[in-house]
């Protein structure tokens, strides 16, 4: 404190007080013309700091002085020096109290703008005097933060799983903070000091985090921008939470306080802390886990009924009825036809919850072909798995991005990078396209087999190209009456093709950023898509706009799916969560988290109680859709799993992935599994039975094939597509 | 991968990068994908500061341009979704309205036609050479059926002697007719074919290149011997009978 100052030195001094110039007076003149400036600034801001703590003496004699040179007399040293001594680079915890105390005051009193200015040469008094947008000394969010940790750490063990959770999105917001703010070297420091304590899953968002060192860094990643505005989810038991609210107050660690209450939400609730395996399970999306309140919407997900088709064949009936009867949950309705139509099914929407089109003629034939099939399925269980037929798709260069079948397998369309759509034909009956107009008005339309003379002989080929995207083609989909193909693409289009020309009919503009994927309704005419721009678009083939918009998602959408009956859309995202979309208002009304890695797959069940999802971390998970809850994982693959698929019947899942590997699951074993009393129902914490091994039916390896789509005819084979990968 | 010491210091600086974000696997066109990319986005940026500067009359380039020229092309190329309270906001709008209702009996159900690519995008323009409608002047420059082994004075379906053949015939041929059929009496086939083996009662139909006439089809009917189906014919298109061929006498 009494190092001896000149003009210039003088300024890079921690508030010392500036009654040693008086040795220098005369030094001081000499240099004060050349910082004569930020001499002014520090005199003001002595002069404020002096004011503060009521050194009045102080103060006058600095007035008298002013303008001579820079020193008051004497200020009580003491008080200054540890004042000053209190900056930077303390852990002592009654003094980062006390700073924080001044800071907060200071910002407020940061009147003086001639001071801020002289910031840069004295550190501390731009800390005291700049506005911060939020309060905290950047330096100190170190010792905030292992001070939490050292608490934690005492904690007892139930708790500590529970508290542990807080860790990651506190660690993320004070990085942030410090990043927006500009400190960039505090905030390197902070993050390598740290993120090495933070869990194993979060390491892909932490890869993007240490990229991120300045503010303009910050703008153009929109996946973190709504990280901040959006508030971290967790669920910690009222004990726990107690606990920690006891230790923040007493501790008056104010900043990390302000920051729970600002960012995260903290979803209590009573009874036993969940043990860090039950954590571990549900977290890892960006947006922490799922409140209580987001699933407890009603879903209806039974099956709508099927309409009555007079078949012409007369000992169809009695099986026709007993398909209608089938899906349903435990109807009692065999043997009586007539009492079918009066009950509904609780858990089934209303038929006309949403319009859907009507039935057809064409559409009827092709449901009694079905019902037909159905009759000749094969029943699959542990016993008898099915039999895989698998495509291979050679000589595409890594080209194959999206794979189709139609529901009577008797097409197949592939999606390439290179923008274009093919079409094949998988039976021996050829692919032909209509003729023209005026071939067309050559025929006669009464005879019977018009349906056949429409199609011209001359165009026959197994495959057929179709042009129109200008980008990678990352989604196709037939439509249920084989008549339209859509396809998504990177360009932001989604097309609607029609199989019967093979030229693209309408090219759906809305998204215009690449389209992850697309999917027809299970009864045409809806398809929904989802995207680069976080949202799910359900559109109807003739509204050009539209219809609902599904936003909500943090990252982009990479798969979209329809619930069997139409009400309900499925949307899987890169920030690894699952969202359950009503159609009719286009609420969510289930977020499932629980996946480690972006979830590139979805499947629901036949009877539309599950759901299955598959994602980059190679595992599995069952979802009940009405409790909305996790129900089991399927551990096995090593890599992505970019297929899965449920057998007709639902007894069996089918998954493919990058592993070159398709592998069946017993579906029925999984589900059986299942408890749901009250509690786990209200709070949403199921143990998960390690039955991995013993669901697994068996493991079918493709020669270095990644799988990408699967399909199960109506006889319950089992189709696989894949692009073949030499290397 | 090639070895350091022949790797350029660019390719050295991008394998660094992707180390740094994680990513192991990549195939080595990644490369030379982001070298190319960083040069040309480079050299646009500095092109367009180069501009601003000029455009402020500074003699040279400075910080300002560089990252005026970044902001600029920051709103044009790389731009980002919108934010998520936007989205949020715009969703609950267009959630509001009710699901339309669906007409029956509509047929394809698609947007009106201005939103669709279901429009030609062509005009057919209109040929100089009208094919007037008068009887007998079917042009068929490049048909000659089965008359091959005989002598050109022998009448073939040439241009001018189906002019006359067709006047022989007498019937009214009209070109606006969709198909008809010139029936080429017996007895001058006869005359034709007396160098070769006469097999009776082959029909030979033979498809006449309809660009010529236009649209329509026609069909000649002829009771030549099938034998001599000569391919001389190049710009016939179809021939009924593919098996006769195999029984070119020339």
């Amino acid at each position: 404190m009494a190092a001896v100052q000149d003009g210039g030195s003088e300024l890079e001094s921690e508030k010392e007080p500036q009654p040693e110039l008086l040795n220098d007076g005369s030094a001081a003149p000499a240099a004060a013309p050349t910082s004569k400036l930020e001499e002014q600034q520090t005199l003001l801001a002595v002069l404020q700091f002096l004011k503060r703590n009521k050194l009045t003496e102080a103060v006058d004699a600095l007035r008298r002085e002013a303008g001579l040179s820079d020193e008051p007399e004497e200020a009580p040293g003491s008080e200054a020096g540890g004042g000053g001594g209190a900056a930077p680079g303390s852990s002592d915890r009654t003094d980062a109290s006390s700073l924080l105390s001044r800071v907060s005051a200071a910002s407020q009193s940061a009147a003086a703008p001639a001071p801020a200015k002289g910031g840069e040469d004295q550190p501390d008094v731009s800390v005291v005097l700049s506005a911060y947008s939020q309060q905290g000394d950047p330096s100190l969010y170190q010792v905030y933060y292992s001070g939490l940790k050292k608490f934690i750490e005492s904690v007892l063990d139930c708790h500590r799983a529970e508290l542990s959770q807080l860790f990651y999105p506190l660690f993320v917001h004070m990085y942030l903070e410090l990043v927006y703010n500009n400190h960039e070297s505090e905030a390197k420091a902070f993050f390598d000091k740290f993120s090495g304590d933070q869990e194993c899953y979060y390491l892909d968002y932490l890869r993007v985090l240490s990229s991120l060192t300045k503010k303009e860094h910050m703008k153009g990643n929109e996946m973190l921008l709504d990280f901040r505005t959006s508030r971290f989810v967790l669920r910690i038991s009222r004990d726990s939470y107690q606990l920690l609210k006891r230790h923040l107050q007493e501790r008056q660690n104010n900043q990390i306080w302000n920051i729970i209450q600002e960012h995260l939400y903290i979803d209590i609730f009573d009874g036993m802390p969940r043990s860090k395996s039950q954590i571990d399970s549900m977290s890892g999306s960006l947006a922490g886990e799922a409140k209580r309140d987001d699933n407890k919407t009603k879903v209806f997900y039974g099956l709508l009924k099927e309409p009555e088709i007079e078949v012409p064949l007369d000992d169809e009936d009695e099986e026709a009825e007993n398909e209608e009867g089938k899906p349903k949950k435990k109807k009692p309705k065999k043997d009586s036809m007539g009492s079918k139509s009066k009950k509904q099914d609780p858990n089934a929407p209303q038929q006309n919850r949403i319009p859907l089109p009507e039935l057809k003629d064409s559409d009827k034939l092709d449901k009694i072909m079905y019902l037909k099939e159905a009759t000749k399925r094969i029943r699959l269980g542990p016993e008898s798995l099915p039999s895989i037929c698998f495509y291979t798709f050679l000589n595409a260069y890594q080209g194959l991005t999206a794979v189709d079948f139609t529901d009577d397998s008797s097409l197949l369309a592939g999606g390439f990078a290179d923008s274009t759509v093919r079409v094949w034909s998988v039976t021996p009956k050829k692919l032909r396209k209509v003729k023209s107009a005026a071939d067309l008005s050559l025929i006669d339309k009464e005879s019977d087999d018009v349906l056949e003379r429409i199609m011209d002989e001359k165009t026959a080929s197994e495959c057929k190209v179709l042009y129109g995207h200008s980008g990678p083609v990352y989604g196709v989909s037939f439509s249920p009456d084989r008549n339209y193909l859509l396809s998504s693409s990177e360009d932001g289009t989604v097309r609607l093709w029609s199989l019967q020309t093979f030229t693209c009919l309408v090219a759906y503009k809305g998204h215009n950023y690449p389209v992850w994927d697309t999917q027809f309704s299970p009864y045409g005419y809806y398809f929904v898509s989802g995207g680069h721009d976080r949202v799910a678009r359900l559109w109807a083939t003739d509204h050009y706009q539209p219809l609902r918009m599904f936003a909500g998602h943090l990252a982009d959408i990479t798969c979209t799916r329809f619930h069997p009956n139409s009400n309900y859309v499925a949307t899987g995202s890169a920030d690894r969560t699952i969202r359950l979309w009503d159609v009719l208002n286009g609420h969510c009304v289930r977020i499932f988290t629980g996946h480690k890695g972006p979830i590139h797959t979805l499947a629901f069940s036949p009877n539309g109680k599950y759901l299955a999802s598959g994602s980059t971390d190679g595992r599995v998970l069952l979802w009940d859709i009405g409790h909305g809850l996790m129900i089991s994982e399927l551990k096995g693959h090593t890599d992505t799993v970019y297929a899965l698929k449920f057998s007709r019947d639902g007894e069996i899942l089918a998954s493919g992935s990058m592993d070159n590997t398709v592998r069946l699951w017993d579906a029925i074993k999984a589900f059986d599994d299942v408890e749901t009393d009250d509690f786990t129902a209200a709070t949403g914490h199921v143990h998960l039975a390690d039955n991995s091994q013993e669901v697994l039916l068996g493991t079918f390896l493709t020669k270095s094939t990644p799988v990408i789509h699967l399909h199960f005819t109506r006889r319950n084979l089992l189709l696989s597509a894949g692009a073949y990968n030499s290397q | 991968m090639a070895s350091p010491k022949t790797v350029p210091k660019d390719a050295q600086v991008m394998m660094q990068i992707l180390k740094d974000m994680g990513i192991t696997e990549y195939e080595p066109r990644v490369i030379n994908q982001m070298l190319e990319f960083t040069y040309r986005y480079v050299t646009t940026i500095i092109e367009d500061a180069k501009i601003y500067a000029t455009h402020a009359k500074k003699s040279t380039v400075d910080a300002d341009d560089i990252r005026l020229a970044i902001q600029c092309r920051m709103d044009q190329s790389f731009t980002s979704p919108p934010p998520r309270d936007f989205l949020l906001d715009v969703a609950r709008q267009k959630n509001q309205t009710p699901l339309p209702l669906i007409k029956p009996y509509a047929g394809p159900r698609l947007p009106p036609d201005r939103y669709c690519l279901t429009a030609p995008n062509y005009r057919l323009k209109s040929l100089q050479k009208k094919v007037s409608s008068s009887a007998g002047r079917i042009t068929v420059p490049r048909l000659s059926v089965g008359a091959v082994s005989s002598r050109p004075s022998t009448p073939t379906l040439g241009t001018p002697s189906v002019q006359t053949m067709g006047n022989k015939v007498g019937t009214p041929v009209s070109l606006t007719g969709q198909r008809f059929t010139v029936q080429i009496p017996s007895s001058q086939a006869a005359s034709v074919k007396t160098a070769t083996p006469t097999t009776p009662g082959t029909v030979q139909n033979v498809l006449i290149n309809p660009s010529l006439i236009g649209s329509k089809n026609i069909l000649i009917t002829t009771n030549m011997v099938s034998q001599n189906s000569s391919s001389d014919s190049s710009g016939s298109l179809k021939r009924k009978h593919e098996d006769d061929d195999d029984y070119d006498a020339l």
